[in-house]
Formats: structure tokens, C-alpha cells, sequence
């Protein structure tokens, strides 16, 4: 009777742990945001402040095209808002500004890179299954995400500027503590380092935007040059888009 | 005790199925759906077994009905490109079969399991399986087949899911079941069944 306890009581602690050292979970991301050291910071006076349109959103997902998340704009958009630096908002899609006043345009895309490493996923799940579940705290899985994010910035004299940030992260679990919040957890935490790299490079060229940088041009009336698409060779053709909006003469 | 609870296994799989029916949510629409890593899938099987005599030493008409809960894990996104674009989950299930026949007894066991699902036809998604482990059964002894109560039992099988909500999916499909004790004592002739199933998961 003793040793019948003994051994189902042994059955009892080993699973308990099992499943407890089987939950663990963590996520590397790489430049982390919470550890930057201090944001950069510039004053702008309210009146100096224009309005930021968006004119053009793409998505990529391992370098093939997506349709453009609203759910992305929209946080790119608040990551914009919070730096303060515009005064208001347009995003894709809505009225544009009243023609003659001064406006930035913003283009952006987004890239995604996910890596889940299924192929070494699968044969560790198979070796976990065999073990009874006994290894699943001594086998760690992965699963990575890596954004680029492009932001090109057309001021209403028609300057270009083009920002570009990228971040990288891994998501690291043992079977029992995978979920899809995991999943989502490191696909915001690397997108906020992403966004806030970006936000950094913006503020530094707060002057640029001032509505006192630069005057209207003569004739409000742009002409804008309307083709197809190149088609993409590779992810990195995207940086040679080229924009051909310029005043008439 | 046990002996007593002799439990028609058709009426069983009618009750548990016919219960599902009214949750159905018919106007469910056209969501798809969305399983990813870290996704749980929940359920509930139940089949009825009957015997595969492979070779003449095999006697016993073992029959009866089979009822395996189950747990599992998507441990993969969706790979390749074609039809065979799929996901790989594993977990466990316990098996418990009643056997009305030869003599009514009872066997019970824990099988980790790994599965493969196509996603290529969105809500409809077949799949394939496999699981194996630990078997006690209290019909060994009874029949020529086998010696000693501890067994191993192995199954390998096919089966479709539809989803009839993006976290919920009916299961139909066939197993090919294996008892024996992997030689531990002989004779370890063993018993192989035929298993038609059905059943419900959820996922979250």
C-alpha cells in the first residue's frame, strides 16, 4: 500500500513539474525599446505645426505583398501622433487637406519577416510527444519576427525625406507555454522598437517641418505623374520608388 | 462494479453527437479559421470498435464502443504551398474502450499523439495522426491474445474537420488500432481494430 502511494505520489510530482517548468516563455528583441536611454525631444510652437496625409501604405509579409492592415496604419498613426509633431492627422483614404495649405504627404511601408522554424518545431514536438511530455522543459522552441519599416515624408514644396528603422525579436517557449498572445506579444514589442527608431529619426528633423521652413510655392496647384506599379524584383526594389509629384510650371 | 455497467455503445455516440447538434451556430459565416501557434484544441471523440483477426491466431471478436478525450497544441504555422500546405500539432489522449465482447471488461489508456492538418480548403480540413502509449486493460487473461494487463495501444488513422465556427470543428475519420504488451510476456499475439470515429474540438 505504502510503496503503491509512494510510486503514484512520485507520478504526481513529476508531472506537476513537468508542466510547470514546461510553461516558460520569454521574447529578445533587438534594439529594445525600454532600454533606450532617453528619447530625443524638440520644441515646436503650435502655430508652426502642419498637418501629416497619408498618401500611400504597403505591407509586405517575407517579401511578398499584403493587403495594408488598418490595424498597422492605425498604430503607426498614434506612434506619429505622440510625437506631437503634426498638428492633425489624415489617414488613407479621407479628405485631404484644402489645396494651397501647407501639408506633408507620408508614404509608408511596412515589412514583416516571420521565421517560426516549423521544420525544427515539428521534430521537437514529435521527440516531446515521445518523452511523454517529460522533456518539454528541457526543449526550447523559437519563433522569430523582424520589421522594417519605411517612412517617406513629402513636404509641401515637394522635399522628400525617408526614414528607415528595423527591429528583430524571438519569442522562446517550452511546449506548454506557447499561445497566440505570445505570438502577438513579440509581434508588438518588436514593432514598437521599430516604430519608436523611427519616431527618433523624425523628431530630429522637427525644423524641416515647421510650416515657417519653407513657403507655398508660387502656384498652389501640383501636378502629380499617374503610372502603374513597377513590378517588385526583390523586397529591396521598394527604396527606388520613385516620386515625380512636382509644382507646375 | 464494473462489470455492471454495461453501456450500449451505439446509444452512447448518438447522445453525445446528437447533443452537439442544436449548438450548432448555423449563420456562423464565412470566418475562417484562425489557428497559429500556441492555438489549443480541446475535444472529444468517440468510435466504435471492430476487429481486424489479421492471421488465423488471432480468435478474439473484441468489440465496443471507444470514447478519447483530448488535448493538443499547434506547434507550427502553415507550411508549404500546395494541397499539402498544413500544420503540425501534438498532445495527448486518454482512451478508454469498453469491450462488450468477448466478455465485458474495460481498458484505459494515455497516448501522446501528433497530428497533421491540411489547410488548403479553408473549413473543411483533413487530417492524419498518430498516437501511442501505456494501455491497462482488464480483458487480458480472458482471451488468447493476451497475457498481462499493462499494454501498449497504438493507433494511426485519418479523419476531416469541419469547422462550423472559427473555435469549434465536428471530426469524422478511421483509425487503425494496435494492443499489445511490446513482448513483456507471452503470448503477445495482439488485438487490431478497425475504429470509424466521431467527434467535436474546440480551439483557443
Amino acid at each position: 500500500m505504502t510503496h503503491h502511494l509512494f510510486r503514484w505520489t512520485l507520478f504526481g510530482l513529476i508531472g506537476m513539474t513537468t508542466t510547470t517548468l514546461g510553461c516558460g516563455r520569454w521574447i529578445d528583441v533587438i534594439p529594445s525599446s525600454t532600454l533606450q536611454q532617453e528619447s530625443v525631444t524638440r520644441s515646436i510652437s503650435t502655430d508652426e505645426r502642419v498637418p501629416l496625409v497619408m498618401d500611400g501604405f504597403r505591407m509586405m509579409q517575407n517579401g511578398a505583398p499584403q493587403n495594408p492592415s488598418a490595424e498597422i496604419e492605425r498604430r503607426i498613426l498614434n506612434t506619429v501622433q505622440e510625437t506631437r509633431l503634426f498638428s492633425t492627422l489624415v489617414p488613407l483614404g479621407n479628405n485631404v487637406a484644402t489645396l494651397g495649405e501647407k501639408a506633408v504627404t507620408a508614404r509608408i511601408t511596412f515589412d514583416e519577416t516571420i521565421e517560426p522554424h516549423s521544420g525544427e518545431a515539428a521534430w521537437k514536438g514529435f521527440v516531446i510527444g515521445a518523452s511523454m511530455f517529460l522533456l518539454s522543459p528541457a526543449i526550447e522552441l523559437n519563433y522569430d519576427y523582424a520589421t522594417k519599416a519605411t517612412l517617406e515624408l513629402e513636404r509641401w514644396d515637394g522635399q522628400v525625406k525617408r526614414y528607415e528603422a528595423q527591429s528583430a525579436g524571438t519569442a522562446h517557449y517550452n511546449l506548454f507555454g506557447a499561445s497566440p498572445i505570445m505570438i502577438s506579444e513579440l509581434k508588438g514589442q518588436v514593432a514598437e522598437a521599430c516604430l519608436t527608431e523611427l519616431m527618433d529619426q523624425l523628431v530630429r528633423d522637427t525644423p524641416f517641418y515647421m510650416a515657417s521652413s519653407s513657403p507655398l510655392p508660387d502656384s498652389p496647384i501640383l501636378t502629380v505623374t499617374v503610372k502603374s506599379r513597377t513590378p517588385l524584383r526583390s523586397p529591396a526594389s521598394l527604396s527606388a520608388i520613385p516620386v515625380s509629384t512636382s509644382p507646375a510650371p | 462494479m464494473w462489470n455492471r455497467m454495461h453501456i450500449p455503445g451505439w446509444l452512447l455516440i448518438a447522445l453525445i453527437l446528437g447533443s452537439l447538434v442544436p449548438t450548432v451556430d448555423v449563420h456562423a459565416g464565412d470566418l475562417s479559421p484562425a489557428i497559429t501557434v500556441g492555438t489549443q484544441e480541446v475535444g472529444l471523440t468517440v468510435g466504435y470498435m471492430i476487429p481486424q483477426r489479421l492471421t488465423v491466431e488471432h480468435k478474439t471478436n473484441q468489440q465496443g464502443p471507444v470514447f478519447m478525450p483530448s488535448w493538443m497544441m499547434t506547434i507550427t504555422d502553415p507550411v508549404g504551398n500546395g494541397w499539402y500546405r498544413g500544420q503540425v500539432s501534438i498532445g495527448a489522449e486518454v482512451v478508454y474502450i469498453q469491450f462488450n465482447e468477448p466478455v465485458l471488461t474495460h481498458g484505459i489508456g494515455f497516448t501522446p499523439k501528433i497530428k497533421y492538418t491540411f489547410v488548403a480548403w479553408d473549413r473543411i480540413r483533413p487530417y492524419v495522426e498518430f498516437a501511442g502509449g501505456p494501455f491497462w486493460t482488464d480483458l487480458a487473461g480472458e482471451i488468447p491474445e493476451e497475457s498481462v494487463e499493462f499494454n501498449f495501444v497504438l493507433s494511426a488513422g485519418f479523419g476531416v474537420s469541419w469547422f462550423i465556427t472559427p473555435q469549434m470543428s465536428l471530426n469524422a475519420g478511421y483509425r487503425f488500432q494496435h494492443i499489445s504488451n511490446a513482448g513483456i510476456q507471452y503470448p503477445n499475439i495482439g488485438l487490431n481494430a478497425s475504429l470509424p470515429f466521431g467527434g467535436f474540438s474546440f480551439y483557443f
